[in-house]
């Protein structure tokens, strides 16, 4: 369950609120954007930083479980 | 030719006349002078007769321009220029105006004196209108004096005749296209008025009005910010970057007209003019903007260190995204060519333009430099998008060649061939994919191991992300291709797709990294169910012979939980709990430690809060009035006396909280020789943290109060609160017990892998459904941000919700 977040999806690229249903390019606006999107996945643009000092914020509790790091 | 310049009436003369050919042709080969027959040729009758009033205009002798379309599709065009000359021509002994609606490319505009610049859409004039009306008729008002003529079928029915007198002056044409020679007769209000807009636009201040009488409609257009208001008027609906930039100048006898905004959008559209004609089909002028536009971007983009390299050069494409523009060069002797004679063939044309573009709109960028740097980011975008774009598409292009046969090395494919049978398990790591591998069932499990990419950005700070090789053979591996035209499901290879990673942070970085890969680029796959995340377990537990693995912590918590309380007995004043009623309680009071451990990191003492929480009312109540505060404060001194004496003395003080108009009480304990302030309003009150501990403690106060006894078997022990029940509960339970915990799942040998993660009898898959994939995305989008804050907050927000978290 992830009730925190609620389901408002926008476009990731341009941030515009999309349609869902029936939008065949959903997660986004438009080709152009999903275009975008898929470059920077092929140009290596899209990086999760780790931090400065892994697991200092206590690798036993909080990090393993939650995806969030 | 005549070299002087008309100026008034006067110099406009019968003498400006020359007759150059006979009117004989047009009536038999109508689509050579005006293109068809149909509804363009029809309409381009009405724009020819316009197109004289506007040559008075673009002289500076006319500013009025009216056509009314009557009820039987006849139209008159009246202006208020100088009246078409009446006196009779030199050479054919009649009244000029007679010339200029019977002869042939006769006209003002044929004497470069007349008109130093003249429209006409192909110059064929005004007889070309008369040889194609079933009649026309003309009246002239010019010194004083008003003239008529009439025409049928070109042919003039009695000379030019004095009707009257006038003030006025102008002149005014009434035509009915011949029926015997067009196909399509009714004149259309929408493809009149829209030229005639046009022409209002580009001859800024000239009034031109439609009226139409078969239904009342009628439209007035006068432009005085001309070209500027047209650029406005198309991009009405476009959210603008700047204010209309507008440039003119005059060189070599060409009079240029730039009018450009740059919008939010992504099309491009420029409308070029040459003297009044829409040159659709482009030319001189319109490559000259285009290269100057391009040049000087460029220019100011490396001057103000907008690019960083020089590879960064954006190319005209890129700087015309978003761009609304008309140019309008007016020529003394335009060329036109093209299919339809809507190009501008003008070569000198392209220098002019360029030279004044650089020029004026490099000084426009120095002088509005928040303009400039917005159109040269606009145009970045479109460079990095145009980049991105090709990129995209040669991955989708290279897939299709491989798409058959040639899998990648990397997968261990299984031999099952029917997708909805078979898995794919998205590994992380050699060593983990190489357990894989050995432990699947080869039958219809296939392997397919990532490592990810790190990355060492600064100093000691690693980044994660997958390399442009492992999406390639990811996408390649699942067969379904990528992209819009490319990508198609039913191609799919596998029904079932496992992203395996480790539980800890590395781990959970790949698996953000391809939740949301899929979610971006594959949701249909999402939507369809086919997406799941494994569950290797965190923890090995042997106790003796028996052997269990727990898939994270809260499953290591239930097991200790269980195993403690199985022959455990807690009496406290009166009350006794055994079995699962103190299974349940010990794991509340659990729940309860773990949230008083998130509220002492924010500062508040928590045997302070544990008292707060545990009173029968809500602090709405008490916070409203002093004298419960006061008595709220004996209870909370009652209380540490018994669970933490160390932390007397208490006091406490009140302020007001307007916001919440309660008050804002803050307790001071003493802690090792300083002070806690502890402070309680309605703020932290309504928090979700204080609430769960609220509905805790009221749960919790089923055990009774302190002191606890715990019985199991022989041994008794005691307990001053629940925390120690439950400490003394799950050492007990750890006894004897042997827990290994796996750091990923490269500790597993190939057996234990495909026992606890990939045998289908005994793994648990979690689906992923569209809800986990989203905010994977926005865990993603905020741990990808360049913002520090929102993301310590992000993962704040998470920390407490770790139990809810199960991505």
């Amino acid at each position: 369950m992830l009730a925190a977040v609620m389901f408002a999806p926008r476009c990731p690229i341009c941030h515009e609120p999309i349609a869902w249903e029936g939008n065949p390019s959903r997660p986004f606006c438009s080709e152009r954007c999903r275009l975008v999107d898929l470059g920077a996945w092929v140009s290596e643009r899209y990086r999760v930083p780790g931090d400065p000092a892994d697991g200092e914020r206590g690798s036993d509790d909080d990090s393993d479980e939650g995806g969030s790091a | 030719m005549a070299n002087n310049v008309a100026s008034d009436s006067s110099g406009y003369s019968a003498d400006n006349i020359k007759v150059l050919e006979g009117l004989e042709a047009v009536q038999k080969r109508p689509g050579m002078y005006i293109g068809d027959t149909s509804e363009r040729g029809l309409h381009h009758l009405v724009f020819e007769v316009v197109d004289n009033s506007i040559d008075e205009a673009l002289g500076g002798h006319c500013d009025r321009v009216d056509v009314t379309i009557h009820v039987e599709n006849s139209v008159t065009v009246e202006d208020n220029g100088r009246g078409i000359p009446v006196d009779i021509h030199p050479t054919e002994g009649i009244s000029a105006a007679e010339v200029v609606l019977t002869k042939l490319h006769a006209g003002g505009k044929f004497d470069k004196g007349a008109y130093r610049v003249s429209g006409g859409l192909h110059g064929v004039g005004v007889s070309v209108v008369n040889a194609l009306s079933e009649y026309l008729e003309v009246e002239i008002k010019r010194d004083g004096k008003v003239y008529f003529q009439r025409f049928h079928r070109g042919k003039a029915q009695g000379r030019l005749r004095e009707t009257g007198t006038t003030q006025q002056r102008g002149t005014k044409v009434t035509f009915k296209p011949d029926p015997l020679i067009f196909e399509v007769r009714d004149f259309s209000f929408d493809i009149l008025s829209q030229r005639l807009r046009e022409l209002a636009f580009l001859n800024q201040g000239v009034q031109i009005t439609i009226q139409d009488e078969r239904d009342r409609k009628h439209h007035e257009f006068i432009y005085r910010g001309g070209i500027v208001e047209f650029v406005e008027h198309l991009s009405r609906t476009k959210t603008p970057l700047h204010s209309v930039i507008y440039i003119e100048g005059e060189r070599d006898g060409v009079e240029m007209q730039i009018a450009l905004q740059w919008n939010e959008g992504y099309s491009e559209s420029i409308f070029p003019f040459a003297n009044n004609i829409n040159t659709i089909e482009g030319g001189t002028h319109l490559v000259g903007l285009k290269s100057a536009l391009t040049r000087t971007i460029n220019v100011y983009a490396t001057s103000a260190n907008l690019v960083k390299r020089d590879d960064e050069a954006l190319q005209g494409d890129d700087c015309r995204e978003g761009l609304t523009a008309v140019i309008a060069v007016k020529i003394p002797e335009p060329q036109f060519e093209g299919q339809t004679k809507t190009k501008l063939g003008n070569s000198e044309v392209k220098g002019l333009v360029e030279a004044l573009i650089n020029e004026k709109l490099g000084a426009y960028f120095e002088e509005h430099p928040g303009d400039a740097k917005r159109i040269v980011q606009k145009g970045l975008e479109a460079a990095r998008v145009r980049e991105a774009t090709r990129k995209a598409k040669e991955l989708a292009r290279r897939k299709g060649a491989l798409d058959s046969g040639s899998l990648p090395g990397k997968l261990a494919d299984c031999q099952e061939r029917d997708p909805a049978l078979s898995e794919l398990f998205i590994v992380e790591g050699d060593s983990a994919g190489g357990s894989a591998k050995q432990g699947r069932d080869r039958r219809n499990q296939a392997i397919l191991p990532l490592r990810g990419k790190i990355l060492n950005v600064e100093k000691a700070r690693f980044d994660k992300m997958l390399s442009s090789q492992e999406i390639r053979v990811l996408i390649t591996a699942m067969g379904a291709g990528i992209g819009k035209d490319e990508q198609d499901l039913t191609k799919l290879r596998y029904h079932t797709i496992v992203i395996m990673t480790d539980a800890d942070v590395d781990g959970s970085h790949i698996r953000t990294l391809l939740l949301t890969f899929f979610y971006r680029q594959y949701a249909e796959l999402i939507d369809k169910g086919y997406l799941y995340i494994a569950q290797p377990p965190l923890f090995k537990v042997r106790k003796g012979k028996q052997e269990r693995y727990l898939k994270d912590e809260t499953a290591l918590e239930d097991y200790l939980v269980e195993l403690g309380t199985q022959d455990m007995r807690l009496e406290s004043n009166g009350t006794s709990l055994t079995g699962i009623p103190l299974k349940g309680l010990v794991k509340r009071a659990i729940r309860f430690e773990k949230i008083m451990d998130v509220v002492e990191r924010k500062k508040r003492q928590r045997h302070v809060v544990a008292a707060i929480a545990a009173l029968q009312d809500g602090p709405q109540d008490w916070l409203r009035d002093r004298e419960r505060v006061e008595r709220v404060a004996e209870t909370v001194h009652t209380y540490l006396q018994t669970a933490a004496p160390e932390q007397l003395p208490l006091s406490f003080a009140c302020e007001d909280d307007v916001e919440h108009n309660t008050l804002r009480v803050t307790f001071l304990t003493r802690t090792n020789g300083g002070g806690t302030r502890t402070v309680i309003d309605m703020e932290f009150c309504l928090s979700p943290e204080f609430e769960e501990l609220r509905r805790l403690a009221a749960e919790l106060r089923a055990a009774g109060t302190a002191p606890f006894t715990l019985t199991a078997g022989e041994r008794v022990s005691q307990a001053g609160s629940l925390r120690e029940v439950v400490d003394e509960i799950v050492r007990d339970a750890r006894k004897g017990l042997d827990i290994q915990r796996y750091k990923g799942l490269g500790e597993m040998n190939p057996e234990q892998l495909w026992e606890t993660t990939m045998d289908p009898e005994s793994r648990t898959l979690l689906q992923v459904r569209l809800a986990d994939a989203y905010t994977a995305d926005q865990i993603f989008s905020t741990l990808m941000g360049d913002e520090v804050e929102p993301r310590r907050k992000f993962i704040e927000m998470y920390a407490l919700d770790v139990k809810n978290l199960d991505i």
